[in-house]
């Protein structure tokens, strides 16, 4: 198994620790992850122009074919809108005409041979859950965490095909095999806030204060996140307030930790 | 040359230096940048900076202060981690003339006070100058080799003053090499020297020494008959160790201006006649002044900023600041930023940049924009209507679309905290009446949007694009479906958490819907719902007819910043 890895912008600057945990991770499990200087993926653009996102996003799907890779992507958002770009792109021969013009300006181009991989579905199904179990060392038996998707990564489920979008299993299963327990939390699914952010604030901050609520009434001890967006959200929320509050655990330290690796290299 | 011309000439342009120094120094406390900045007067930045400078240098930073200054500022480390070539130019640049500058520039201040013995016509001096300016101007050629290559890339930013000022440095370079070889090979700077010396200019009497320089020193004599004979050398080399080389060595170890002067050698006769030993000198003195004058206004103010800036850095973190010191450490970035668009060629959004024909994407320019903004520049900028300047309009665009990746900071061979600066031009905008797209199309209710719309005689020419650039909303195929069973608002979450916070939006996402099939899009363009959309695809996911209806939201937004934008920015909105 050998990945190009698709980090996205967030991570590098402002959650490294994703990037560390889920290097370490993967190089235990034997999951090769090459370095390609990726841009971004999009997603910003999507408000202003369809065409310059999709252009933005394929961009690196043609870097991963040129390196003839898949893009193996643990950001929820980025991972939404890279296929989301090979659907459009798939269905509209005037937008691939002018992707492929704009790609060639810098010598790219895109056929479709890269595919587009989100963190869950290559643990769960290539690297497989049996093998996951096999590298436990340290289960987290006791621990109660809340499972955080992504909506991006969820729906629409045509797009993304990473589960069934009403009730999804993927996230919990993986959860299980760390030996923690993953909550039933009516919120489960709902949007984190962080796309309001800028537009508004008070709204955003609404939802992610729903969620943090629901996750501790459905007594989680943290809320386990696979995309920077939702991860730093519901930490920044929590910043200085003195409501009660909830920790935040990425999925990849959760899992480094349940296979013995020491907590530095996770990040934590 | 005539003392009093030279002085005035120095004096003048050292004048000229300092005054353009402490201006351009003053606006490290002047400029305004961020919004926390209106909170801080001039004169506690300067505190501040005093206070800051002390404490780092009385504590243990002052090894890292030191650490840096000889391995960022000296050795420019960072720029050799990203781009070996550009840093062997700019190594080549600076060392050798900062070396010029001190054994040749400042000889009498300084190579003659440290070697009591020092004559410009004497080896090593001979040598090492021709070194010195070799390798500046093999810099320059592998600078600007550099800069071409890149060029095919991206817009770099450039001012006319500051290729003129690259084209000042290579005549300086130029101009010293010509002047060198002219000297080595004039037959009138030789009797000159003679009369001086030797207390004779006669040709007959000098035959001896004048057969020794015209076949070791390269004074090309045009009344010497070939060939030399090698007794007469030899009687000349007497003759030059008594009254000659104390103060001159054969010149052949400059390597540069030697092969110059052999090659000036058939026009030495009318170089002498045209004096050009004289004007050389005028020319290589005047462009040095010129230079001197003008580099507090180029571009190569840098070679002061961008050393302060990296010791800065070294004292301490910008989170560590105090706010006035944070707010002149950003006016400092604006003059530390060398313009070498390394940031542009790393930056996640430049792809976006060029597809949008934006450079207003793009970090280098964005720190332009950001001093032009504080400056006041930018909204004066071509405002010829009641609009926004353009230049203002591209600027924000490319703000708010930055990502915060945090590269252009990390691979800033200077060091600037990029990252602070663009959170600070952010809140500039804001105030400044250029927020975000999402701020500033819900500064006016949907409706009166509509009504500028439908004024509007150039929107047609845009609704013709809309098929290409928002198919969904533009196709009645993909929203007819809808049979307003109003499952889309009842999964909302962006519905429920708005009653829940008191401000109910203004339309459902299945009002938006019924008005797209009611050919009123213009209606929803500005709406709030629209705008405050999540985009976490609930509704997608739950339509029962499969009607796409969180990609048509985002596909209402970007006709919005294109439509509504086209109608803002002619100043009809306002």
């Amino acid at each position: 198994m050998k990945y190009a890895l698709f980090m996205g912008c967030k991570v590098p600057s402002q959650l490294p620790a994703y990037e560390a945990s889920t290097r370490a991770v993967l190089g235990h499990l034997g999951v090769a992850l090459v370095d390609l200087e990726f841009s971004c993926c999009g997603y910003p653009a999507r408000d202003v122009s369809r065409d310059a996102f999709v252009v933005a996003a394929a961009r690196n799907l043609a870097l991963a074919e040129r390196a003839g890779l898949d893009l193996l992507v643990p950001s929820s958002c980025c991972f939404g809108t890279l296929r989301h770009a090979i659907q459009f792109l798939g269905e509209d021969a005037g937008l691939r005409a002018r992707v492929r013009q704009a790609l060639a300006a810098e010598g790219l181009a895109w056929s479709g041979s890269a595919r587009v991989e989100h963190l869950l579905p290559v643990l769960a199904r290539e690297v497989g859950v049996d093998a996951l179990a096999a590298a436990v060392r340290a289960p987290r038996t006791g621990l109660r965490v809340a499972a955080q998707y992504g909506c991006h990564a969820l729906r629409p489920s045509n797009v993304t095909r990473l589960d069934n979008p009403m009730a999804p299993t993927i996230f919990e299963t993986l959860i299980s095999v760390t030996g923690a327990t993953a909550v039933d939390w009516p919120r489960r699914l709902d949007c984190c806030g962080d796309p309001l952010h800028q537009a508004n604030t008070p709204l955003s901050e609404r939802m992610t204060r729903a969620k943090i609520t629901d996750a501790l009434e459905s007594g989680a001890e943290a809320i386990c996140t696979v995309c920077p967006h939702c991860h730093l959200r519901f930490d920044a929320v929590q910043a200085g307030s003195t409501d009660p509050g909830i920790r935040t655990l990425l999925y990849t330290q959760l899992l480094g930790l349940a296979m013995g690796l020491p907590a530095k290299s996770l990040g934590l | 040359m005539s003392q009093a011309i030279f002085q005035t000439g120095l004096y003048a342009s050292l004048a000229l230096c300092a005054l353009g120094l402490l201006w351009r120094v003053s606006a490290w406390f002047r400029l305004r940048i961020g919004p926390d900045a209106r909170a801080v007067a001039p004169w506690q930045r300067l505190v501040a900076m005093f206070r800051g400078a002390a404490s780092a240098l009385a504590s243990q930073r002052l090894f890292r202060i030191l650490g840096t200054f000889f391995l960022d500022v000296l050795l420019l480390r960072r720029l050799f981690a990203d781009e070996k070539l550009r840093w062997l130019a700019h190594l080549l640049m600076f060392v050798g003339f900062t070396l010029l500058l001190l054994m040749h520039a400042l000889a009498p201040l300084v190579t003659a006070k440290l070697f009591p013995g020092y004559q410009p016509t004497l080896a090593p001096y001979l040598f090492l100058r021709d070194v010195f300016g070799a390798m500046v101007l093999v810099g320059l050629a592998l600078f600007l080799f550099g800069r071409r290559r890149q060029r095919t890339a991206l817009p770099l930013l450039r001012r006319p003053i500051d290729s003129a000022f690259a084209a000042l440095l290579a005549f300086v370079l130029v101009s010293g090499f010509l002047l060198e070889a002219d000297k080595i090979a004039s037959p009138r700077a030789f009797y000159r020297m003679t009369e001086q010396f030797i207390g004779t200019n006669d040709p007959a009497r000098l035959e001896p020494l004048r057969a020794l320089w015209a076949s070791e020193f390269g004074v090309a004599f045009d009344d010497l008959k070939a060939p030399i004979a090698p007794r007469l050398v030899e009687e000349g080399r007497k003759l030059h160790r008594d009254a000659c080389a104390s103060c001159h060595a054969q010149p052949a170890s400059a390597f540069v201006s030697y092969p110059v002067a052999r090659l000036l050698a058939p026009v030495t006769g009318l170089l002498d006649q045209a004096g050009a030993d004289v004007w050389l000198l005028y020319l290589h003195l005047f462009a040095c002044f010129l230079g001197l004058a003008s580099l507090p206004f180029t571009r190569f103010f840098h070679v002061l900023a961008a050393p302060i800036s990296l010791l800065v850095n070294a004292a301490a973190p910008t989170r560590e600041f105090s706010a006035a010191g944070r707010v002149s450490r950003r006016a400092l970035a604006l003059d530390a930023c060398v313009r070498c668009g390394i940031c542009d060629t790393h930056c996640v959004v430049a792809p976006l940049a060029r597809y949008l024909d934006n450079p207003g994407l793009l970090p280098s320019h964005k720190l332009v924009g950001t001093g032009a903004l504080a400056s006041g520049r930018l909204l004066r900028s071509g405002q010829e209507h009641d609009g926004l300047p353009e230049e203002a309009l591209r600027a924000a665009e490319g703000a708010f679309l930055c990502t915060d990746c945090g590269r252009c900071t990390s691979r800033c061979p200077v060091g600037l905290d990029l990252a602070d600066l663009w959170e600070a031009g952010r809140g500039d905008l804001r105030s400044a009446g250029l927020p975000a797209p999402a701020q500033w199309v819900q500064a006016r209710p949907a409706l009166a949007w509509a009504e500028s719309l439908e004024a509007d005689p150039l929107q047609h020419i845009l609704s013709d694009a809309d098929a290409s650039s928002a198919p969904l909303s533009a196709d009645r195929r993909s929203f007819s479906r809808c049979v307003q069973c109003q499952t889309c608002t009842n999964v909302c979450p962006v519905v429920a958490h708005s009653n829940d916070i008191g401000q109910g939006v203004d339309l459902t996402p299945q009002k938006v819907m019924n008005l797209l099939r009611l050919g009123m899009r213009d209606l929803t363009l500005g709406s709030r719902m629209v705008w405050d959309c999540a985009n976490c695809y609930q509704c997608q996911e739950h339509c029962p007819e499969g009607i796409r209806v969180a990609d048509i939201m985002y596909e209402l937004r970007a006709l919005a910043v294109q439509r509504l934008g086209a109608v803002r920015s002619r100043g009809e909105a306002s």
